[in-house]
């Protein structure tokens, strides 16, 4: 199904200034989150900064990811920022080839997560505000330096966050008709043309495969001079099954970044949802007692290295070589001795990192829409009192501050549902990635990976049902 | 009667009423019916009574249904209202109402580290 053909959506969607239409929404939210949270009430739950961002933009997010594609970055005003700087700053230079690939996004992204703990910014509007100034500063400031999507290919975390989920999308763009492609002499879709850019994420349509990197801008479908370019509905998650080379990506199985990038979205949704439970506080406390320490940075950072790191390691480590040892038919190419052995764990860890992120995605739904529907009308009020604060009067009404959404324990088989889904994902990938075109008959080697998921589900369902415990510590004992 | 350590009097340099405030029991747990008193002072020391108070329980983290309570004057500036608190964590209460003669009174008084009931 081409959503491009639909009715109402497909007009919409192709119409030439759907993206900058929908930049102009999410920047005026921008605008108003940085305005409420500079100058507003500094109380998390009446402030728009920290309403919209922690329940609204989170849950939604991950949900619009889940439900249709990569609406976010579609809509990520901060390229309308960057774009309005480019008018005045070209830039000149190529991102640094060392520097290509997702570890910098890795890193980020871990860093936002860590600072979100630390900081406790879900009860900070102010500083919610200045995070997002500054993030619009980071993105013009590298885009205006550096041509093309760097910052969203390279750097943004936000995005690479998007990238994996989108992985399991139920739509992609793709090549309506390859004979099409075959005979074009402009390759307008990738190159662009005078009133159009193409791909900045260096994705070339015939050659692209899969949602990885796409920010669903729809440049090339309006690049594209034959009006080849679909965005089709498809299996969510096949892709990450796909061991075929892909434009501006090359082949998954020999991306450890973008593997180890996986593995990070996997395991960061369960230490995102444990981190605000009761026995996250008791893991601290105990942390700190053992390090005889009162401050949570050290705390936290050991929790980080555990829950990012050791854990992952440990686990997969033990997945990969039972995995291995399981294969009859492994017979790992390259050199003797331990480099073969190295290559093929490596490969083996690669190879089935990808099946983790359906689960992963779960255990987010789960987390975000949490948050989502239970505080769903909450952002009435707010943006009622909001109007107060900026009018003084009550232009959209008085506050009604009963407006809250679904309650909580009414929530908890709907996440059940997810994650439940997710491992079921899961484990539907690593039966096809053992066996390739039979995922029907999985080979042996599958069953440490189909452990490793169950694990994996386990702990998220052991985690959504353990008493929220939501702190702002920023000292231990 | 116990007092949580944020039992010290908070004076609001924008306002003339002083408001001490406890939690019976204390500290407090979730789940556990409690009783949220609070103590209003004038500028001269002098019991403020006769206001209209309402008490708004918010937790740090935002999208949590607030609880609220309507406090009872109990004599010599003393206002108390049942209450309980839904989650553990971080809590913030906010009190508001209208005094006795006009104007408007708007306190907050931070609940840091509300413990779920099973804990140690």
């Amino acid at each position: 199904l081409n959503i491009l053909q639909l009715p109402l959506a497909g007009p919409f969607l192709r119409w030439r200034h759907v993206r900058t239409a929908l930049q102009l929404v999410l920047l005026i939210v921008a605008a108003a989150v940085v305005l409420h949270g500079l100058f507003g009430p500094q109380l998390a739950p009446r402030n728009l900064a920290t309403v919209l961002t922690s329940i609204h933009w989170r849950g939604l997010l991950i949900v619009a990811l889940a439900a249709a594609g990569n609406l976010f970055c579609t809509a990520c005003p901060m390229v309308l920022a960057r774009d309005a700087g480019r008018r005045v700053f070209h830039p000149a230079l190529r991102w640094p080839r060392r520097l290509r690939g997702k570890w910098i996004g890795i890193a980020l992204l871990v860093t936002v997560l860590f600072s979100y703990e630390l900081f406790d910014l879900w009860s900070l509007p102010r500083a919610t505000a200045w995070l997002v100034l500054g993030y619009f500063g980071l993105a013009i400031v590298v885009d205006v330096i550096f041509s093309g999507a760097t910052f969203c290919k390279h750097i943004c975390p936000i995005g690479q966050f998007n990238f994996v989920a989108s992985m399991m999308s139920p739509t992609e763009l793709r090549v309506v008709n390859m004979d099409t492609c075959r005979s074009c002499r402009t390759v307008d879709c990738i190159k662009g043309h005078h009133t159009q850019r193409g791909c900045e994420l260096g994705l070339f349509l015939p050659l692209k495969s899969g949602n990885l990197d796409c920010t669903l801008c729809l440049d090339c479908v309006h690049a594209c001079p034959h009006d080849n370019i679909a965005l089709e509905t498809r299996t969510p998650g096949a892709e990450l099954t796909d061991p075929g080379r892909r434009s501006g990506i090359g082949r998954l199985s020999q991306r450890i970044d973008i593997a180890a990038l996986a593995v990070v979205f996997t395991f960061a949704s369960l230490l995102n949802a444990f981190a605000m439970t009761s026995p996250a506080y008791a893991v601290e406390q105990r942390i700190a007692a053992i390090l005889g320490v009162r401050s949570e940075a050290p705390v936290l950072a050991l929790v980080f290295v555990i829950g990012l790191v050791i854990l992952p390691g440990l686990l997969l480590g033990a997945a990969t070589i039972a995995s291995n040892a399981l294969d009859r038919t492994h017979t790992p190419a390259g050199p003797k001795g331990p480099a073969r052995l190295a290559s093929s764990l490596r490969a083996t860890v690669v190879r089935y990192a990808y099946a983790l992120v359906p689960v992963g995605l779960g255990v987010w739904i789960a987390h975000y829409g949490f948050h989502l529907l239970t505080g769903i009308m909450t952002a009435g009020p707010v943006a009622q009192s909001a109007a107060i604060d900026a009018f003084g009067r009550a232009a959209l009404g008085e506050p009604s501050w009963s407006w809250v959404g679904m309650q909580p324990g009414s929530v908890f088989p709907i996440q059940l549902g997810f994650v439940l889904l997710g491992a079921a994902g899961s484990v539907a990938l690593v039966r096809s990635i053992s066996r390739p075109g039979d995922a029907s008959k999985p080979s042996l080697a599958s069953a440490p990976w189909l452990v490793l998921v169950a694990i994996l589900a386990a702990t998220a369902v052991w985690i959504l049902a353990q008493p929220m415990d939501m702190r702002a510590v920023t000292v231990l004992g | 009667m116990g007092c949580s350590s944020g039992c010290a009097r908070n004076a609001d340099p924008s306002d003339t009423i002083s408001v001490t405030w406890a939690l019976d029991p204390s500290p407090p747990v979730t789940g556990a019916p409690m009783v949220a008193r609070l103590t209003l002072r004038d500028e001269q020391q002098r019991p403020v009574s006769g206001a209209r108070l309402r008490l708004e329980g918010l937790m740090s983290h935002p999208g949590m249904a607030p609880v609220t309570a309507d406090l009872a004057e109990r004599g010599d500036g003393t206002y108390e209202a049942p209450f309980q608190f839904t989650m553990a964590g971080d809590w913030i209460l906010l009190v508001t109402g209208d005094l006795q003669g006009g104007g408007k009174l708007r306190k907050q008084i931070e609940i840091p580290g509300v413990r779920p009931a099973s804990s140690p």
